[in-house]
């Protein structure tokens, strides 16, 4: 059964179809790949799902509940938890204040634990908290404030955040940029022991190799429509997307 | 576990002092102290707002709600003190909700405009609603505070009240900057559509912590209206409203204690100039000082020190490494 599909997803801006009648569906439990080359329509694609964009045109259906047009924290509550490209993190907070703010879906946020308790966060968070961190390999690091800590134990932290909202989808925009073949391995890794333990993913990447290693099924875009869909070797030698990537060879008459 | 010990022997040491006050200072100190702790209440209940990133120029406004509803139920229907005082500051509470609703979801300077442009508004009707406010006659008249039926008349008991009513409102507000509240709050700061992305709901905290403040600034207004026991228009104007805002800059924005801070140095320092056009211009100049020397606020004047201690016993003595 799919836990998320778009119909015929569609984003103007202006004149311009950045998302132009998309169909895409996740299957409870796959890695689903979403590439496709600058500009293509990958982070507007993105927004739409988590709703920090509205679609002009279509619906999108998570978990069998019509959520288009529903708000991002709404969105979020009913499991679908996106991170960021780049380094989006809450700076100037520590490492494990980060994943505490992961928790609030699940946190105690009512007035006697905020006015009268005897201290911030209740144990079982904070324990909660450090399990996440523990799991993605950062709890060393988890009273270091963020800014602090090396590019890419920040990216890693961003999917541990996500991780403690407990998602039934993890949307991973792309996670491994910026990132030397080593440690992009450690976090494809990752992100297949995530996969394990229950949680389906879609990964926007254009990091080519990581993507092939990784999912299963790849949906490929361009100019803002679906070119090609299928497994890993289907997209990669469809002639479509290779003329996508690398453009047309000039005829020599 | 020595700095904590030091903290506390600091509170200790500030809290007699605050007690004992009226025992060697006289009615005057009494008098400029129970002003700077309504300060106080005032720029620290504009801290959540401002932790949230919403830049509010407004705030005295809310303390205007509190003032003249306090005042009027007081006076023309003779309400006890603490149901006034409560009343002035849920209405403030409110006003700031039906505010806050619409216009939250701006961002940056367009919220500010909004705030700008609502203490006006509030000065206004203050001051075109004669009949009820008495306009720019001002209103007098107003009773004394009175707790449990017993009139507070001497300054002192004012001064005591107003020290009650100070460090409630600090307990308060700590509790929740220091709660999951205060985290949620930073986090709209820092990167809202972070926060958002993992379920916050951040209109409605934004709105909280708005309203919060609006309740305190009620607070701060009902224990002045019966304080001074006159109240104009003017005085709640725009300049109150970014002296507010410059106590939370020139404290420092960084720590609970900066607002605090930022309230009691400029108000006891500008105490020569209250009321006249120095005032104005006593303010800008420790907000340029700030931004320019100082840009954490004066809780990091001690760190700035300690650098430049470092420095100098760091420049003195260097051995050339030419040599």
């Amino acid at each position: 059964m799919s836990l998320l599909e778009a119909r015929n997803l569609t984003r103007l801006f202006g004149g311009l179809a950045a998302v132009n009648h998309v169909d895409l569906s996740v299957d409870e439990g796959e890695i689903v790949g979403l590439i496709g080359p600058n500009g293509a329509g990958k982070t507007t694609c993105f927004n739409l799902l988590s709703g920090f964009l509205r679609p002009t045109l279509g619906s999108i259906v998570l978990a069998g509940e019509d959520i288009t047009g529903l708000r991002p924290h709404q969105i979020a509550s009913r499991g679908l938890i996106r991170t960021f490209q780049l380094t989006t993190l809450f700076q100037e907070m520590t490492a494990l204040e980060n994943v505490l703010l992961g928790l609030h879906l699940h946190s105690d946020k009512g007035p006697r634990r905020v006015l009268f308790g005897r201290s911030a966060f209740p144990a079982d968070e904070i324990a909660r908290g450090r399990e996440v961190l523990e799991f993605t390999g950062l709890v060393s690091h988890a009273d270091q404030l963020t800014r602090n800590l090396p590019h890419g134990h920040q990216r890693v932290l961003g999917i541990a955040m996500a991780l403690a909202a407990r998602p039934r989808l993890l949307m991973l925009d792309e996670p491994v940029t910026g990132m030397n073949l080593d440690e992009s391995g450690r976090v494809m890794e990752l992100v297949k022991t995530i996969r394990g333990r229950g949680t389906t993913i879609l990964l926007v990447e254009h990091n080519m190799r990581a993507v092939m290693g990784t999912c299963e099924r790849i949906v490929v875009l361009n100019f803002g429509q679906k070119l090609a869909e299928g497994t890993p070797a289907e997209v990669s030698t469809s002639p479509d997307v290779i003329q996508a990537y690398l453009g047309t060879g000039v005829n020599h008459a | 576990m020595h700095r904590r010990l030091g903290v506390l022997l600091g509170l200790v040491v500030l809290a007699v002092l605050a007690l004992l006050l009226p025992q060697f200072g006289g009615d005057y100190y009494v008098h400029i102290f129970a002003l700077v702790f309504t300060n106080v209440i005032l720029a620290a209940s504009l801290r959540p707002s401002l932790t949230c990133g919403q830049l509010n120029i407004g705030h005295s406004a809310f303390m205007s709600i509190g003032a003249y509803t306090s005042a009027l139920l007081a006076k023309n229907l003779a309400v006890p003190f603490e149901i006034s005082l409560l009343g002035g500051a849920l209405l403030a509470t409110a006003v700031g909700w039906a505010i806050g609703y619409p216009s939250l979801r701006l961002r940056g300077v367009y919220f500010a405009m909004v705030t700008v442009a609502f203490v006006e508004v509030i000065r206004l009707i203050a001051q075109l609603w004669v009949p009820l406010t008495r306009g720019m006659s001002g209103l007098s008249g107003i009773p004394k505070p009175s707790v449990l039926g017993m009139t507070l008349s001497t300054r002192t008991g004012q001064y005591y009240l107003a020290l009650v009513l100070m460090l409630a409102t600090l307990l308060v507000l700590w509790k929740l900057e220091h709660s999951r509240l205060g985290l949620i709050w930073r986090s709209i700061g820092m990167a809202d559509h972070l926060a958002q992305s993992l379920g916050v709901n951040i209109a409605r905290h934004k709105l909280l912590a708005f309203m919060l403040g609006c309740f305190f600034a009620g607070i701060a207004g009902g224990f002045y209206a019966h304080f001074i026991r006159f109240l104009f228009p003017p005085e709640f104007g725009f300049l109150m409203a970014t002296n507010i805002l410059v106590y939370n800059y020139v404290g420092g924005r960084g720590h609970f204690v900066g607002p605090i801070v930022g309230a009691v140095f400029l108000s006891l320092l500008s105490e020569p100039f209250r009321g006249s056009p120095y005032e104005t211009i006593f303010f800008s100049i420790a907000m340029l000082l700030t931004i320019l020397f100082l840009p954490g606020g004066l809780i990091t004047l001690p760190r700035k020190l300690a650098e430049l201690r470092w420095w100098r016993t760091a420049s003195a003595p260097t051995p050339s490494p030419a040599a």
